[in-house]
Formats: C-alpha cells, structure tokens, sequence
C-alpha cells in the first residue's frame, strides 16, 4: 500500500516515515502543501496522512482541492488543532478521520488499516477464500488449518491484492505499493513475491489475468 | 487606628453631622433661653426703676398722692408700689393684701413675703421712701415665655436641617454605590470600562484609575488567552514527535535502529525543552509588558556586549564567527533584562541559521532619529514574501533544518513593541544572509 505523509513537522515526519515503512507501507514524505499538491497529480496513492498547519499551503486547501477533482483517495487528518469547530470543519472539507497529535502509533495504524479497508468496500476486518483467511490488523495468515508466516515484502504485494478482491493489479502498480520514491526496485521482484506466496497459500489464491496482471478472486 | 469591618462614609458623616446639629442646637436653645431670661430679668428691673423714679416726681412734697392713683390693680397685679415717709409712715400701697416689710436696702434686693419673693427696688427722695416690688414667680413666668417664644424656631430649625444634611449626604453618596453595585455585579472575566459620567470629582479620578488598571489587566488577560491558544496547538507537535520517536524506539529491533531512536528521542527532549524554555521568556516578557514598569535609561551597547559574549562559546561550537562592529554608546530608555533577550534572541538565530565558517555580526548605530542594533549573519537569509510572518509566533520556515521553538523573532518583536521599536527584516548587503534591524527610539 502506498501512502502519503504531508507533514511539517522534521522530527514527526522521520519518526512516522520509519515506522509506518516498517509496517510495509509504501510512503513518500513532503513538508508543505504546495508538494503536497504535486505528490498527488503525479502519483495514485491509496492513503493520504494530511497535516493541517502546513506552510505555503494549508492542508485543508489541499484537501479541498483534491475533492475537487473527485479524487476518492482516503484521507486521514492528523493536527494538533483541537477545537471542534477545526474537526468539522476538516471532516467536511473531505477528510475520512480526524486524528489528534500527539497520537498512539498502533491507532493511527488501525485508522489506516480501516480506512483502506473501507475504501475497497469491505466491513469485515477478515478475508476467507478457499480455505485461506488472512487478518491485516495481526497479519495472521492461516491456510488449511495452519499459520503460515508470511515476508514483509510478500506481505506488501498481497495486501493491495486481498484490499481489493477481484480488481486486477498490473506489475506496475504492485511496484507502486512496494517501493516508496528513494526504495530501490529490483526488476523481476512482483514476480518473485507472487511466486512465494502461492507456495505458501496455494496457487488459487492469487490468479494471474494474462497481459494485464494479477487478481485475488472474491470471497 | 482602630479596623473598622463594616465603615461606611455615610453612617459615619450622618452621625457626625447630625450629633453636631442637635449639640448646637441644644446649646444655642439652652443660651438663648438663658440669656433671654436673664435680660427679661433686667428689663423688668428697669421697669421697677422707672416706675419708682416716675412716682417720686409725681409725689408731693409731703403731701399724699391718691390712694386710688393712676395704677389699675388689677392691671399691674404683679407690680406693688409702697410709699413710705421717712419717719416710717407707709403712706401709698397698691395692694392691701400685698404688704411688704419696709426695707432700708436702697436700690434692688429680694424680699421674702406671703409665701414667695418679691423682687423690690427701694428709691429715697427727699421725704419718702418708694418701693416697687414684682413677684418673682410671675417674673420668671413671663421671662420663661420670652425665652421660649426665642427657643423654638431652634427646636423647629434643627431637626430640618437634619434632614436636609441627610439628604445631602445620602444623595452625595449616590453615585459612590451605584459604582460599587455595578462592580459588585461583574463576572470574574467582566473587565469592561466603568461609566465614569456623573460622577463628582472626588470619585472620578478613582474610577478612572480603576479602569486604567482593568485596561492593563485586560491586556495581560487577552495576551495570556492568545498565548495559551497558539502554545496549545503548537505544544502538541513536540509533544506529538516525543511519542512517536518513544515508539519508534520500543518497535527498534537492533542496535542501530535503537542508536538512531534514541538520538531522535534525545533531539525531541531538547526541541521540547527550548519550546518551554522560551514559551516561559515570552510570558514573562509579557507579563512584563502588561506590568507597565517604567524604563530606566540603559546604555544599549552594553547589553548587547554582554549578550555577544553569552552567546560566543555556542557561536564557536557551531563554528561561527560572532562579533560585535562599531557601536554607538548613546543610552536609551528600556529594560535591560528584555533587552539582553531581544539581542540574545537575535544572534541565537543568527548563529543556528549561518553555516559553520559563517560569521555573525552585531552593530549599534544612529539612523534618522533612532537608535538602530542591527545583526547581520552569513546565513541563507529569509525570502521576502516570509519576512512578515517570520515574527509570528510558532512560524518556522519551510524547509529549516533547524529545530526551533518558532518563538525566537515573536520575543523579539514582543520586547521591541514594548520599547516602541521597529524590527526590520532586510538581506545583509555586506554578509548575504539576514540583517535584523531593531530601532529604538532616542531618549529625549
């Protein structure tokens, strides 16, 4: 999954970057709204982490701008502005969630998880097919009755697939949810992953649509 | 003097006022009815006298006058004439029944006789002796009643002067009341002005005063809830990167990891203990402000080399060249405490924006009637369009490396309006990085 962190903030941002890299997320880093801005007309993401107080452009500018242009990505506000009136005002501008600094990590991950959940419209936190069911919150994966432990990388490329079941994910955008802006890309390593895990899982589970990529079938 | 709990001005000016009525006029009446008395007494003896003088004239030489003479005796009831000759004949009595001892006493002399006391005035003429004599309880009846009809206007007069002093005083005190009733009825946070209209003299200033003093705790109270506004948003970003680098350190899985997590940890404490540490200098400085102490002639140049070599060893660990340029000694009018932070604040920044190798210098010189310090760096210097929003508090450019409170340029702007001074923000010509000026008004 690959997010955007707007933040302004240089010690929250690197802290942020780290940990939610070592969640497996895909994430790109930039301090103000004007890159903010670029980072999303150039870039499919599939969750934005908007500040608010944001130099040269406010992150409520950004956020109205980019529903403007019917942009359905989920946004999740994180501010140290607390009243109110800045909340509706923010979940009316067309944010997701609204979450308070300072916050936990492991919440912010669970909003992250439920709000990619909710934009690939499911409710249920489980995914079952086929005798394999998967947790995203624990990344328990059980297949047959047993738990099979999974890589963070092979973990990366099934998530997007299993956010979504039935949607065909090129190589190119299996890429794109595996490697943030400075990550190096190896050229064969979508394949290498799907490889892996269909010893683990079975080879049901994750189908190959010849020419254009890779699917998960619906539950 | 002795606490009074419950004084008040009116119960205390009533008091005085009316127990000062009523003694005068308990004294005026007591010597009024004294002294009309006493001149009823000798009116009526002069009566006597005249009357005693009148019939020694009218009386023959040796003869009788009339038994049944001029004088009516029922009319002068309370008079007795007796004529007397000098062998000891009472020759001439008004009243049988009123008889009085032959007295040798010439002149006035009280007589006791039937029960009660005469008062007689004896006259010698050449054969006879001429009393006249008055009953005294019928003198002092009549003088009582003289006295009286004088006392009463008193008895009257006073009690409505006091009620004309009371009303004076009750209504004086008007607007002293309607003043406290109007303080008494605020809110804690109600620090509006109070109506200083209709009211006297003596109370306006006071009033006045009052509002003064709600003025400049308003401004301490509305500096204080800006304050705690902007520190309350701006207190969570530290307090927001302290968290996460604490988690960041409990998820670190080896040692490298934990060195960099710790070494964030230890940045964000510090980052959070400038944040308070000037978070309280502003407060103080406003406080400061809200305070109104009156400046003391200072000698600018002063401060500012102490500030410089406060400020030498970090300017040396970061490699910078600090110094101070030419320096104008004139003396201005301010605080030397703020001051020492305004400077200080200046070349902190100065310092934490030059590159290592870079130089700082700060000047004091005269420029069209001000007194101008001015702290010139080698640093990247700030873009025109952010050069105003820099003095607001808790901005920080994009893109700094530098991990300011964001407050530094807010103090500065702070304690520069509390001295009237102007702070600009231009490129140094000479260093190209940031020149500050701060300009100071001369002292008249």
């Amino acid at each position: 999954m690959r997010l955007l962190l707007v933040e302004d903030d240089t010690m929250i941002g690197e802290s942020v970057l780290d940990l939610l890299r070592a969640e497996n997320y895909a994430v790109d880093w930039v301090k103000d709204g004007d890159m903010a801005e670029t980072a999303l007309r150039s870039q499919d993401y599939d969750l934005l982490l908007l500040d608010l107080g944001l130099p040269r452009r406010d992150g409520l500018q950004v956020l109205r701008s980019l529903r403007a242009r019917r942009l359905r990505i989920p946004v999740l506000i994180t501010t140290a502005r607390d009243a109110v009136q800045q909340r509706i005002e923010g979940l009316d501008a067309g944010a997701d969630d609204y979450l308070l600094k300072p916050y936990d990590l492991d919440e912010l991950l669970a909003r992250i998880r439920a709000l990619l959940r909710r934009a690939a419209g499911r409710a249920e936190p489980i995914y079952e097919h086929q005798g394999v069911s998967i947790d995203p919150a624990t990344r328990e994966v059980m297949a047959a009755g047993r738990p099979v432990v999974l890589s963070a990388r092979e973990w990366a490329v099934l998530e997007p697939l299993l956010a979504r079941p039935g949607l065909v994910l090129s190589r190119a955008q299996l890429e794109e949810k595996l490697y943030g802006w400075k990550d190096e890309i190896s050229s064969n390593a979508v394949e290498v992953y799907i490889h892996g895990l269909r010893k683990k899982l079975g080879a049901d589970l994750i189908q190959n649509v010849r020419g254009v990529g890779y699917m998960v079938p619906k539950a | 003097m002795v606490a009074r709990p419950n004084y008040s001005l009116r119960t205390r000016l009533l008091w005085f006022l009316l127990a000062a009525i009523l003694l005068t006029a308990l004294a005026q009446g007591l010597t009024a009815y004294r002294s009309a008395r006493a001149e009823a007494d000798q009116i009526f003896d002069y009566h006597m006298q005249q009357m005693a003088m009148s019939l020694r004239s009218g009386l023959p030489g040796s003869g009788l006058g009339m038994p049944g003479s001029d004088l009516p005796e029922e009319e002068n009831f309370d008079f007795v004439v007796q004529v007397w000759t000098a062998d000891g004949l009472r020759v001439f009595e008004s009243a049988a029944r009123a008889a009085l001892p032959q007295r040798a006493v010439i002149g006035f002399s009280n007589v006791q006789a039937h029960g009660t006391t005469y008062r007689v005035f004896s006259l010698q003429s050449r054969s006879h002796v001429i009393q006249v004599a008055q009953d005294m309880a019928a003198r002092r009846e009549m003088a009582s009643k003289l006295a009286l009809r004088i006392v009463l206007p008193i008895a009257v007069m006073a009690p409505l002067l006091m009620l004309v002093v009371w009303w004076v005083v009750s209504s004086s005190l008007t607007p002293v009341s309607r003043v406290r009733g109007q303080l008494a009825q605020r809110q804690a946070d109600d620090l509006t002005e109070v109506g200083e209209t209709g009211l006297p003299d003596e109370i306006r200033p006071l009033v006045h005063e009052l509002n003064l003093l709600f003025g400049r705790v308003r401004e301490a109270f509305e500096a204080q809830k800006n304050f705690v506004a902007d520190a309350a948003h701006e207190l969570r970003s530290p307090l927001a990167a302290l968290k996460l680098q604490a988690q960041g350190l409990q998820r670190a899985h080896d040692d490298a990891a934990r060195e960099v997590a710790v070494n964030r940890l230890t940045a964000g404490i510090d980052r959070a203990t400038r944040l308070v540490e000037q978070l309280l200098v502003l407060a103080r400085q406003q406080a400061t402000a809200a305070a109104r102490t009156p400046p003391e002639p200072v000698v600018l140049a002063e401060i500012a080399r102490l500030a410089v070599s406060d400020a030498a060893a970090s300017a040396q660990a970061h490699g910078i060249d600090l110094g101070l340029g030419p320096v104008d000694e004139t003396p201005i009018r301010g605080h030397a405490e703020a001051l020492r932070i305004l400077i200080r604040n200046l070349l902190d920044n100065a310092v934490k924006y030059a590159p290592s190798g870079g130089t700082v210098d700060l000047a004091i010189g005269r420029n069209a009637g001000r007194l101008v310090l001015s702290v010139d760096d080698s640093g990247p210097g700030i873009p025109q369009e952010d050069r105003a929003r820099v003095q607001n508090r808790f901005y920080r450019m994009t893109g700094t490396q530098a991990s300011g409170s964001g407050l530094g340029l807010a103090i500065v702007k702070s304690i520069a309006d509390l001295h009237g001074a102007t702070v600009e923000l231009t490129s140094s010509a000479r260093l190209g990085g940031l020149r500050v000026e701060v300009g100071f008004p001369l002292a008249r």
